[in-house]
Parts: C-alpha cells; structure tokens; sequence
C-alpha cells in the first residue's frame, strides 16, 4: 500500500516542493545548530605546547551541576605544586615537568609595538616547560638567572640579542615600582608550535606569584613524557593515585582542555548559542514545515476521500499521508544535513573573524546532530501530517466524497479556539519585560510575538472568514467583479488563504519583534552604560594578558586625572534555589575594587553600601536580587571562574544590572582565582581638560601594549569574560546581537521561501477555479486584475495582523526597558518589512497565475 | 405472485420486502441473506426523515434495482445499507454483520471485506493506474488479490489493454467497467452500484448493465443497484420503488415500461 502513497504524492509536485523546501531548510538549520551544541560539549582545541607531554594532569575546568550539562570554568584552577615531585616517581615517567604560566609580551624591534601572542594571559613559562613542546627546535642555551630569555622562533629575535619583555607583575611581588618593561638578553631561540616565551624556572615561579600570595606553591598544570608506550600505564597509574581529588587526568586530543581554559571555556558559548537558537528554530520549522504540508495534503484531500470511498480506514488514512510525508522528509533531509554540516563551518569561521569563538576550535563532526535531525524532522512531518490528514479521515466516507471537491465549510472550533487562547497567552506572557529588566525578560517578548503568531494561523481561517465576510456585505453593489471574485473568494477559501496569510503575519512578527527586542535591549545597555560610566577613558592592554600593576599609581599621578579604577570581567557560577531545588547559573561578573570604584562608575546603588565590597562581599543586580533571595546582608553561594566555592555576603542592590552585569565580586573575594592578576582594564576619569587627555595618550603612548579608548561599552556585562581576548574598548556592536541579526536573516529567508511556495501551491491549485472562470466569460486580464486583488488584500491583512499581534510585546518591551511605550531600532524596519512580504505576495501569485491562464480553459477542466 | 409482490399497497402497508431467493444458486454461497434491513429508519439533522422504518431483504444472487424519484430516500437507502452510513434506528446486517453501532474503522473494514462499490463518478484515484486502482481495496485490507481471479474479471469486462493506463486516459465506459472490476475483486457479499449509467452514454450505459447482469447470472453476484433511470433498472431481476423515505412497491422481472408508469403514478400522487 505504502508505494501507492507516494505515486499519489508523486502525482502533485509542486505541493512536494514545498514540503521539500520546508524539510530541506530545516534539516539544515537544525543539523546547523546541532553541530554548534555538539562542538560546544566536546570540541577540544589542539594540544598545541603541551602537544610533547604523554600525559597532562590538570584541574577541572568546568563545574559539574547535579543533572544538568557541566558549566566550563574560564580561569585557570591550580595544581598542588607537590605534586610534580610524586609523579615523576611513577613507573615508565622519563620527565614531570610543573607548568606555570603568566603574562610575558615581547616588544618588537622597531618602533615598540608589542607582538602578538596566542595566550597573552599565559605566554611566558618556566624553561622546564620547554620539555612539554612537541618535538621543538631549540638554538641557544637555556636562560639562567633573572636577565636572560628564551623567546619563540616566530618573534624573530636571535640568539645573544636584547629584547624588551612586559611582564604583568604580580603585586605580590613587591616590586610595585618595576619598571613596565625589562630588557632581557636571548639565551635561545625555540621553534614550536604554541611555543612562548621562556624564563629561568626561578624567575618563572616569582613572575607568575607563586613565590608567594594566594597561589603559592601551585602549578598551572603537571605534565608527564613517558618512556615509550607507556602513556596509557602512566595514565592509569597516575589516575589511580590521584583518586579521590579534583585533577584530571588527560591524554590525547583532551590535552587541549588544560591549554589556555579562557579559551576552551569559550566553547560554551557555542552551547549557549545553539541552546538560545533551538527554540525560535523548532518554532518556525514545525510551522513552516507544518504549513507545507497542509497544502500539500490539501491538495490530495479528493484522492483521500476517495479511498475512504473503496474502503481505507482513518487510520490509514492518516497513516498513507504520515508515510508519504515521512519518505519526502528523509529524501529532502539527507541533502539538508549535508548543508547543515557545511553552514555550522562557515558560521564557526565567522564567529572565529569576529573574534567570538578562538580560531584554534575546531568544530566536532560527527553522527549525532545528524540523527537528532532526523529524528526532529521526523517527528514534526509525522505529527504535522497526521494532523492535516485528521478531519479528511475522520469524515463519513459518503460526505468525504461530497466535501472534497470544496473547502471545509467550516473551519474547526477546536482550532479557533486553541488559536485565539495561544494569543491570550503569549500577549500574557508579553508583560515580563515590565518586571524581568535581563536579557531573558527581553527574550520573552519575541517569544511571545512568535507564540502569538502561530495562534493567529490557527484562528486564522475564522479570523479571514469574517473579515472577508465583513468587506463582501460593506462591498458597494457597482463594485468591479474583479474585485467581488476577490473578496468573494477570500471568504470562500478562507482556510486555504488564512494558509497564506498567517506566515505572512509571521513574518512581519518575527522581523519586529525579535530584531527590535535585540535593538531596544542593545539601546536599553547602552542608555545603563553610558548613564553609568562617569569615566571618560578606558585603558586596556589585550596583548599584554592585563594592565600592568605599575600602570594605575603612574596615572594617579597624571594632571588632571581624577579617578582612575581597575576593572576586570570574569565568570562565576550562581546557586540559587528555585522552588526548592539548586539551580547553577554562569553569570559575568564584573571585579571591582573597595569602594566599588565609585569615582569611575556609578552602578545605581539602590540598596546598601559600595564601600563595604571588601573581603567576601558581593553587590547583585536589583534584575534578579529578589528572586535569588539576595538582598543586602543576605549570602550568596558562587563558584568563582577558577572552580572555588565561595559564600559571599551581599553588600549592595544596584540597578543597571543590565549595562553592567548581574553580579559584582569584591576583588579581595576574586584574588588569586584568575589567570591573571593584571585587571584587564582601568577606567579614568578626568577633569575633562585636554591637557589631562594628552598626559593620558602619552602615558599609554610610552608604555608598551597599553591601548586608550574611549569609556563606554568597556566595562559592558556582555562583555566576553575571560577569554582573555581582551574585552577592551570600543562602541562594537555585542556578538550576540548580530548574530542574532544573522540568524533572522536566515530564518526570515527560509519563511518568504516557504510562503512563496505556499502561494504557488495553492494558486496551482486553482487551475480549475481560473478555468470554470474563464469558461463563463471572465477574460484573462480580468482574472489576473482578482489574483492582484487577492494579493493585495493578502499582503494588507498580513501586515495588519502581523502589526497589531507584535505592538502588545513591543509597547511592554519599551515601557520595560526604555520607559517609554515604543521599542527603539532602524525606522526603516518596519516598511522594508512590509515592502518584501508585499513584494512576495504579489509574484508569488502572479507567476502560476500567468501560467495557469496559458492552458487553454477546456483542457485545464478535464485535466483536473 | 412471489413473495416479493405478495402484499405491497399503497402507502407501504406492508413494509417488509423480500427479495426472493434466485434461481439460481452458487455452491458454498452463504445460505442468510446478502443484506437484510429491518425497521430501518433514518432522521438527518433538522428532523428530514430520509428513510422510515424501511425492511428489506436482499438474498444471494439477486439482482435489485432500487427506484424512485428524486429526494425519495434511495440513495439513503443504499448508504444504510451498504454500511456507509448508520441508520438511525432499526437493524442492517450485511452478510450476516450487524452494523449498527460499529464504529467508523470497523464498518470500514465491514465494508471492504464483504461489500464492493461503483460509483456514477466512477471514484477511480486519478494519480494511480487502473490496475493500483483494481487492488487499491485489497491492499488497504493487506490481503493478497487473488490473481486468477482478477485477470479473469478484467478480460470479462475487457480492459485488459488499460491495467497501466491512468484513469483519465480512458473512457467513461472502461473506467465505470475498471470500477465494476474493483468493486468485484475482493470477492464481496454484494456489490452496491449507486447511478452506475448516470454519467455514460446510451452505448456505454448498456455495456455497464450488461456486465452487471452478466456478473449476477454467471458468478451468482449480488448486486444492488441503485438508479432512477426505469431502462437501467429493467436489467435487474427485482425493482423496489420508494416514495418518501418508504418502499412502495416490490416487482419481479420489471419492464421498463412498468416502472415507468408506476413512476409517473407516483410523481402524480
């Protein structure tokens, strides 16, 4: 029976397009997505420097929540540094080498720019480390006492040259008045990959702080060279000891994970990513999807009925349109995978451009995204067809052949109401903005702009019936009959325009809602930042790993410098309890020293005392303050960046949670749980003069790898925290907000090609209506003039539902976060919006149209 | 007189109808009658009352032809009967099947088991070929055609070139005829044709009837045809004739010129 399923199917292929089209886009943005996630898990970066080790025992990066997916931890967690002598006894370990690492910039040769490096915030190690290189090429002697260096072979020094290195010095190293730079002479010349700059093991342990301070007596990491094959022994007998503690043990391409953790923590944010797109993407595919084949069994609802006639049950029924959909779905998704695949690689390399994601990820292909597809794809064409095959099957068989050569009369109550009662809902949930000021309250008025669309395609052949109903009796009697075919028809078949129509609306929906979400909580950061950021200046030094410490004293010092504070951003993980039970959430959180650097920034204290953030103390955002039980006096539990737990006492409520974040960490709670000591950025404030900005250029002109920005997004939450890749200065549009850009792009191209298909369906469709119309008299221009109208009413409804569906989460969305009832974005949004989806209607029906008329009416009866 | 005339007047005063047992009988054909409706009365939304406390038997190889003008409840009748419908009240047993109070799904698969259809507008799938078409029934039931069977019915009713033709490809006449193939192959308890003739023309219509007759006469099929046309009904070996949703009249080997006077009576009422 099944391959009579798809004969029929293979007898209406234009309806087969649409569903081809609908499933092969999807297919490809969920195998998209799915790759993303999976790489998010499970991508490594390249053992790089630690590629020469047989074995690397580090501490654990991510945080491991009960029953939910691990949290990657981006500061790097230590290793007792008594260690390394214990391991190097182990059977079959030839060397143990403790690696440290620690901010050391080379200054070029000429003019005094400093050289870029991979991991600024970890570029300079002990010699011994050198051991860790695969395979590496080394010309000179090993550096010895504190004036000599070894520096990577693509730095291009020689050996028995002189060269400048910035070190990020440690305060603890008392020497705050070191100069910015030393001049070291080069001892030797390495050649590997990821290679960096190498000091005296002596040297190398004072500069890194852990001669003394919070991280003495630790290591960044232990690794192990192994007598041939004997890794796995190694392995085996090193986790056996270190059982029961922390450590991991790794080999292989997991090596990659105790790199540079900045930079393998940065992979979730590909999780993040995919997780944020998984929701508005199933939305839209199970309704473009679901929509397609409508249509398409719309278009076969004669042939059904009559094989109800010849005796198919309901079941089959649905069953045959389930399976023909089915065996459409697995030809159109096989393609769609494969792009999927090679869409996740061009939007990693984009992310990677802008600097989003490290260049050294590498996405993990494999099987996975490809069977979650298939089986998402399955279920959404299995579901959606049974359930446009639903009132067909269930008709008596006797009325199944009366009604198939017309529409239903009318449309289901049940789906009227479902629809209008989803509208209810979603304008509802609209009113989150108004209490929830984060980016997830935001988050919720798109979804609720999508949520409501999709209830008004369900209500929307009740909704069309009326409407055109209401214009045919307001119709003037000598209107032209053009014009009275059009309006006629649109109530006639207002389930197979209402078809039209609803992913139309959708569209304007989606286009408004989620781009001016992304634009008004974009203008909503910037209103807190700029309001908040009484600083004019921002000093940064991204590739110098952090701000040198002699740099703050040094600009205190400047004329006119009022204020000058360090600012650093990093992660840590927030346990509250929700309903009883421990919810763990990464949050960026923004160090701030005593006194919250009250003369740079002003949070909008609203509860509480800056002045107290000293020891373990925290200020929260007054965003989430309530809801986390967190308000002044009360604790708070955290797992700081580098895996530490920590309970802190909440010292203030402030409220522009939204420019700068929703926690704020003391930077005494902070010590000695990041990579780096070095704050990642001063804010200055001035007197305003230029005298004052001029001392300001020059200072960060003199110093090597200081850069001077203007103060603004800077210290902004969204900040990418500890990627080490600088979050430094500059008015940039944040990531997320053009890639969420990207994304409506994308998903917006695949509804006018799903809608565009759609119309071409159904006016093919109609090939018997325009030839019984042309058989009566009406001449082809005549019809063509009522497919305009069509158009034109299509385009006009859909605009207006789309408008009046998406003004209640936008008004919410503005009053919420702008105090103002319209959203802020481009003017020009809404009529471009309109102009394609207008644009589309009109050549969506002209085209069949135009065909249709070509075949001769007689001919076109009898076919049909 | 039969059993079947026996006490027919006017108004219906005597409401059960035999159709008499033919003279001709099948080995192994099944001893109960093919159809049998008793008291079977069926009230349509808004109190139209189609069919009213209507009995009919139908025995095997009997050909009926059920009569009547327009809006006098024949095609009811057959819906009812065919089991394509539910009546309202009273009993319809098909084959020996109550169908009362079956379900649509198990009166579908009442009625592809035992009951085989031709419609006027022949309902032939137009995106399957004329041999899918034939065992489209069989296959929805997952029972194997019985080949033999089937190629023997298609040179019968001679559309043996068209088995890989589309139905749209064909005339009316060999698709009406690829449609008696279909309502045959399964080998039901009774075949129900509803205005078999009412789309062809005079030479098509004849073949058409011709056929079914031919069927009843040689393979002892049951069939119960349902028509207005009193020179379609003339091939048939009983005619019932029905007013108002009641069986008015029951005659043996009509003629057509009988059936139609007692039409035109009727219509004169």
């Amino acid at each position: 029976m099944l391959h009579l399923a798809l004969r029929m199917a293979a007898h209406k292929l234009t309806a087969l397009i649409a569903v081809a089209c609908a499933v092969l886009g999807g297919a490809a943005l969920l195998t998209g997505t799915g790759v993303l996630a999976e790489s998010g898990l499970r991508s490594h970066v390249p053992p790089g420097r630690l590629g020469g080790a047989d074995v690397v025992v580090a501490a654990d990066q991510e945080f491991h929540p009960a029953g939910d997916l691990p949290i990657a931890l981006p500061e790097r967690a230590t290793v007792p540094a008594g260690l390394v002598g214990r391991l190097a006894e182990v059977d079959g370990v030839t060397a143990a080498v403790g690696d440290v690492g620690f901010p050391a910039a080379l200054v070029g040769p000429g003019d005094g720019r400093v050289l870029p490096a991979e991991d600024p915030g970890a570029s300079g190690h002990g010699w011994s480390s050198t051991a860790l290189l695969p395979k590496p090429r080394i010309e000179g002697h090993p550096p010895s006492g504190a004036g000599e260096v070894a520096v990577p072979a693509s730095a291009g020094f020689r050996v028995g040259e002189r060269v400048r290195v910035v070190t990020g010095d440690r305060p603890s190293a008392a020497s705050g008045a070191r100069k910015p730079s030393s001049s070291y002479l080069v001892s030797a010349v390495v050649d590997a990959p990821g290679a960096g700059v190498y000091f005296a093991d002596g040297t190398a342990r004072r500069l890194s702080g852990r001669a003394g301070g919070p991280r003495a007596g630790t290591v960044d990491l232990i690794g192990l060279r192994t007598a041939p094959g004997a890794a796995d022994s190694v392995a085996a007998a090193v986790r056996e000891q270190l059982a029961g503690t922390k450590l991991k043990v790794l080999t292989g391409p997991d090596r990659g994970t105790a790199v540079a953790p900045g930079v393998s923590a940065a992979r979730s944010m590909l999780l993040l990513l995919a997780g944020s797109l998984a929701g508005i993407l199933l939305m839209v595919i199970g309704f473009v999807t679901a929509g397609a084949l409508s249509a398409s069994i719309a278009g076969q609802r004669r042939d059904l009925a009559l094989m109800r006639a010849v005796g198919a049950t309901p079941r089959q029924i649905r069953r045959l349109a389930a399976f023909q959909a089915s065996a459409i779905a697995v030809a159109a998704a096989v393609p769609g995978i494969v792009l999927g695949y090679l869409l996740a690689g061009r939007f990693s390399q984009v992310l990677a451009d802008r600097a989003v994601l490290p260049r050294e990820l590498p996405l993990t292909v494999s099987p996975l995204p490809t069977l979650a597809t298939l089986v998402l794809m399955l279920a959404v064409v299995q579901v959606s067809a049974r359930c446009a095959a639903w009132r067909t099957s269930r008709l008596p068989a006797t009325e199944a052949v009366a009604e198939s050569r017309s529409e239903p009369r009318t449309p289901s109550r049940a789906r009227t109401l479902t629809g209008l009662l989803l509208i209810a809902v979603a304008t509802a949930s609209a009113v989150t903005p108004l209490f929830a000021r984060t980016m997830l309250g935001a988050t919720s008025a798109s979804i609720a702009g999508i949520v409501a669309a999709i209830g008004l395609a369900l209500s929307g052949p009740a909704l069309v019936k009326s409407a055109g109903g209401a214009a045919l009796r307001r119709m003037r009697p000598g209107a032209s009959a053009p014009s009275r075919l059009a309006v006629a028809g649109l109530r006639a078949h207002a389930l197979r325009f209402s078809g039209v129509i609803s992913p139309l609306a959708m569209g304007i929906v989606f286009v408004l809602t989620y781009t001016l979400t992304q634009t008004t909580v974009l203008a909503a950061t910037r209103q807190d930042v700029r309001a908040g950021t009484l600083a004019q200046y921002t000093l940064s030094a991204p590739r110098l790993g952090g701000v040198p410490a002699g740099t703050l004293p040094a600009l205190r010092r400047l004329p006119g410098v009022k204020a000058a504070e360090p600012v650093t951003s990093t992660t840590a993980v927030w346990q509250y309890q929700v309903f009883g039970e421990t919810t763990s959430e990464p949050a960026s959180a923004m160090i701030l020293p005593p006194g919250g650097a009250a003369g740079v920034l002003d949070l909008g204290v609203r509860d509480g005392d800056l002045a107290r953030l000293k020891g373990a103390t925290v200020a929260v955002s007054s965003a989430v303050a309530a809801a986390r039980d967190a308000e002044p006096g009360g604790r708070v539990r955290l797992i700081l960046g580098d895996g530490a737990r920590v309970t802190a006492r909440v010292v203030a409520v402030y409220d522009r949670g939204l420019g700068f974040g929703p926690l704020v960490l003391s930077r005494d709670l902070a010590a000695g749980h990041t990579t780096v000591a070095a704050a990642q950025s001063v804010l200055v404030r001035t007197d305003g003069s230029a005298t004052a900005g001029d001392a300001l250029a020059a200072l960060a002109g003199e110093r090597s790898g200081l850069v001077l920005s203007g103060a603004g997004a800077g210290a902004g939450a969204g900040a990418d925290a500890g990627t080490g890749s600088g979050s430094g200065a500059g008015q940039q549009t944040p990531p997320e907000v053009w890639i969420n850009l990207a994304v409506i792009v994308v998903l917006l191209a695949y509804l006018l090609l799903s809608i565009a298909n759609k119309l071409v369906t159904a006016t093919v469709q109609r090939r018997t209506e325009i030839a019984a119309l042309r058989l009566v008299g009406t001449t082809p221009g005549q019809v063509r003039a009522m497919m305009r109208r069509e158009a034109a009413m299509v385009a006009a409804m859909a605009c207006g539902a789309g408008l009046v569906v998406s003004a209640v989460p936008l008004v919410l969305l503005g009053q919420g976060f702008l105090g103002r009832p319209w959203p802020a974005g481009p003017v020009w949004l809404l009529p471009v919006a309109v102009a394609v989806l207008t644009a589309t209607s009109f050549v969506a029906l002209e085209l069949p149209t135009r065909r249709a008329l070509r075949t001769p009416p007689a001919e076109a009866l009898r076919a049909a | 007189m039969s059993a079947l005339g026996r006490g027919f007047g006017r108004g219906g005063a005597v409401r059960a109808v035999e159709a008499v047992r033919p003279a001709v009988r099948v080995e192994g054909a099944p001893a109960g009658p093919a159809v049998a409706l008793s008291q079977v009365s069926k009230v349509y939304g808004g109190g139209v009352r189609a069919l009213d406390d209507v009995s009919l038997t139908v025995w095997p190889g009997a050909f009926v032809a059920v009569m009547g003008p327009s809006g006098s409840g024949k095609s009811t009748l057959m819906h009812c009967a065919a089991g394509l419908d539910t009546p309202t009240s009273g009993s319809v047993r098909i084959d020996g099947h109550e169908i009362a109070g079956l379900d649509e799904t198990r009166r579908t698969e009442l009625r592809r088991d035992r009951v085989g259809f031709v419609f006027q507008a022949y309902n032939l799938i137009p995106s399957l070929t004329i041999a899918d078409n034939i065992t489209l029934p069989l296959r929805l039931a997952s029972r194997k055609p019985d080949r033999e069977w089937v190629s023997a019915l298609v040179e019968r009713v001679g559309i043996a070139g068209c088995l890989d033709r589309r139905p749209a490809e064909l005339s009316g006449g060999q698709q009406q005829r690829a449609a008696v193939v279909r309502a045959l192959a399964a080998r039901p308890a009774v075949v129900f044709a509803d205005e078999p003739t009412g789309a062809l023309d005079l030479h098509s219509a004849r073949q058409v009837l011709q056929l079914l007759r031919g069927l009843v006469d040689e393979f002892g099929q049951t069939v119960v045809m349902v028509t207005h046309d009193p020179a379609a009904a003339a091939w048939a070996h009983h005619a019932v004739v029905m007013a108002d949703g009641r069986v008015v009249e029951g005659l043996d080997a009509p003629t057509a010129a009988s059936l139609a006077d007692r039409l035109i009576a009727l219509g004169g009422r």
